[in-house]
């Protein structure tokens, strides 16, 4: 089985970029907005829904329907926050107030994708030319090599926005000192509304990458993306950008050789395992609790 | 360190001329939650190039008053005047752009971005204007020394007064005509206290506006052209810091809140 290992730790480090992307848009509508989306993974669902129609039904290519699911969910973003983030930010408890809310979102969500698509398995199918690559003993699929090079390109972006550009200065000031973005001239809630969009897009468009990586989703995948998007955000430290992408790539290693050699029901266990010891040694998780150091 | 240049002196206006009224406040009263009335139709003036101290004991209305001002209360009556026009349902976001700044009581910085990072979001309302961003914060560090050496640290790196001047260096990058300051030698040791004085005094001469709430009356009363006294959301007395000095009735005013703040 040693010999799979390498195999096996390429598939680590691709799932967990795609986890670290699911950690990082929660992260950061978390850090900067305060709110806690439990409906976090339906969203990444409904993003690998576009993706099925797109390319299985439609026989558009998977960039094309990244384009589209970012546009799609940063629209279902940008209608959410209009409608009801004010309100829950005003709530004398605005994290407990936009958790409740999400599951709803969760729930309306599920039910909308069981609605349209019924609760069939589904699966993006999409014909790459060549199927795989294949380095020395490694075989990896066109679809993941794909995923993987779009993954680390929008982290790369993300990251630019955060720590070089004054809109991602501006948001992480958000989390640090509102009332002073107010004295320097921020708008914060058109701020906080692209970013909340943006963030959603973000979604989607993992939602597409997971479409091309795993083998199958359905209406009611959503919670465990959730879970695992949850797990990776306190894993890296809570509101931290960094620790969201670091935490998804230890934690899709861990799944993928505990798979190997323990068999796949145990990868998420001892996924969580992994989460208890780092939690028991750093209670603020690797990089520390939502400080966005320059 | 002085954070004033020489050239900043030399642009000290003709204290005889009458200056030109930035802002006004006519007849405001304001409530923070619709019950308490903490402004009562109070009328304030501030001029061009003079310092206007708001002194009074706590719970006067002190930092209110420029809280209304910068558009976080709106007025319940009366209106807010900047240059004329009534700018009491502008946005707060919006006033920078249109020349006021604002330094609240505690912290206005953000600690975890650097110096230069928090000098650069003072360049929000310009800043799509790369050059004039650039510029702005170049001349901010140029003036402010201490603050260029530390311009790649942490803002919570910094001292108390080093963040004072920060601030005050961040809220005068876009060159305000009115600047509203809330305690701002509060928590700071003596010595920067003394420098932050000494600016306010050249900032005033160089045209700004500059209100300035204080606790510690002398320095306040020293630095101030105009002074108003408010107790319990109005104004009780006003007048320069001369007639301070000899008017009585104004100076028993001052002594009657002083017993009871015990001060």
């Amino acid at each position: 089985m040693t010999a799979l290992l390498p195999q096996v730790l390429i598939n680590g480090l691709i799932v967990g970029a795609i986890y670290g992307l699911l950690g990082l848009s929660l992260t950061i509508v978390y850090g900067a907005m305060r709110v806690a989306n439990l409906a976090h993974g339906d969203l990444v669902v409904a993003g690998s829904f576009i993706a099925f129609v797109m390319t299985t039904q439609q026989g558009q290519s998977p960039m094309l329907s990244m384009l589209v699911a970012f546009i799609g969910v940063a629209a279902i973003g940008g209608l959410i926050y209009s409608l009801a983030l004010r309100r829950l930010q005003n709530s004398p408890e605005p994290e407990i107030a936009s958790f409740l809310f999400f599951y709803g979102v969760s729930l309306m969500t599920g039910a909308a994708l069981l609605f349209i698509f019924g609760a069939d398995t589904r699966s993006v199918l999409f014909q790459f030319d060549p199927i795989s690559f294949r380095f020395a003993d490694v075989i990896v699929s066109h679809a993941r090599i794909l995923a993987l090079a779009i993954g680390i390109a929008i982290v790369a972006g993300i990251f630019f926005v955060l720590y070089r550009t004054i809109y991602g200065k501006a948001l992480r000031a958000a989390i640090m000192n509102r009332e002073a973005l107010l004295v320097v001239g921020v708008n914060i809630d058109r701020l906080s509304l692209v970013a909340f969009a943006v963030s959603f897009g973000v979604i989607g468009l993992t939602g597409v990458l997971i479409g091309l990586v795993f083998p199958a989703f359905h209406p009611f995948s959503g919670l465990e993306f959730t879970i695992i998007a949850f797990i990776v955000v306190v894993l890296g430290g809570l509101g931290h950008p960094v620790g969201a992408v670091v935490g998804g790539i230890i934690f899709g290693l861990c799944e993928q050789v505990t798979a190997l050699y323990l068999g796949q029901s145990l990868g998420m266990i001892v996924g969580f395992l992994v989460l208890i010891v780092i939690i028991l040694i750093k209670p603020d998780g690797l990089f520390g609790r939502a400080s966005w150091n320059a | 360190m002085s954070g004033v240049t020489p050239a900043r002196h030399a642009l000290r206006q003709d204290a005889v001329s009458s200056p030109a009224v930035i802002g006004e406040l006519r007849g405001v009263s304001a409530a923070y939650f619709g019950d308490i009335h903490v402004l009562q139709g109070l009328d304030l003036t501030f001029n061009a190039g003079r310092v206007a101290g708001i002194i009074g004991p706590n719970g006067a209305g002190k930092s209110t008053v420029l809280k209304t001002f910068f558009g976080l209360l709106r007025p319940l009556e009366g209106d807010v005047l900047l240059n004329g026009q009534s700018v009491a349902r502008t946005p707060s976001h919006a006033m920078a752009a249109m020349g006021v700044a604002y330094l609240p009581q505690g912290r206005s910085l953000f600690l975890d971005l650097t110096v230069e990072d928090n000098l650069l979001l003072g360049c929000w309302p310009i800043r799509s204007h790369r050059r004039a961003v650039r510029s702005a914060v170049q001349r901010a560090l140029d003036i402010f020394p201490s603050l260029h050496d530390a311009r790649r640290q942490s803002a919570g790196s910094l001292s108390g007064g080093q963040r004072r001047f920060l601030e005050l260096a961040r809220a005068l990058l876009l060159e305000p005509k009115l600047l509203l300051l809330d305690e701002p030698t509060a928590m700071i040791a003596p010595r920067f206290a003394a420098e932050v004085y000494a600016m306010i005094r050249s900032i005033a001469n160089e045209g700004v506006a500059v209100v300035l709430v204080d606790q510690n009356i002398r320095p306040c009363v020293e630095v101030s052209d105009h002074i108003y006294v408010l107790e319990l959301g109005r104004k009780t007395a006003e007048g320069t810091a001369q007639d301070l000095q000899t008017d009585d009735a104004l100076r028993d005013v001052i002594a009657g809140w002083l017993e009871v703040r015990g001060g």
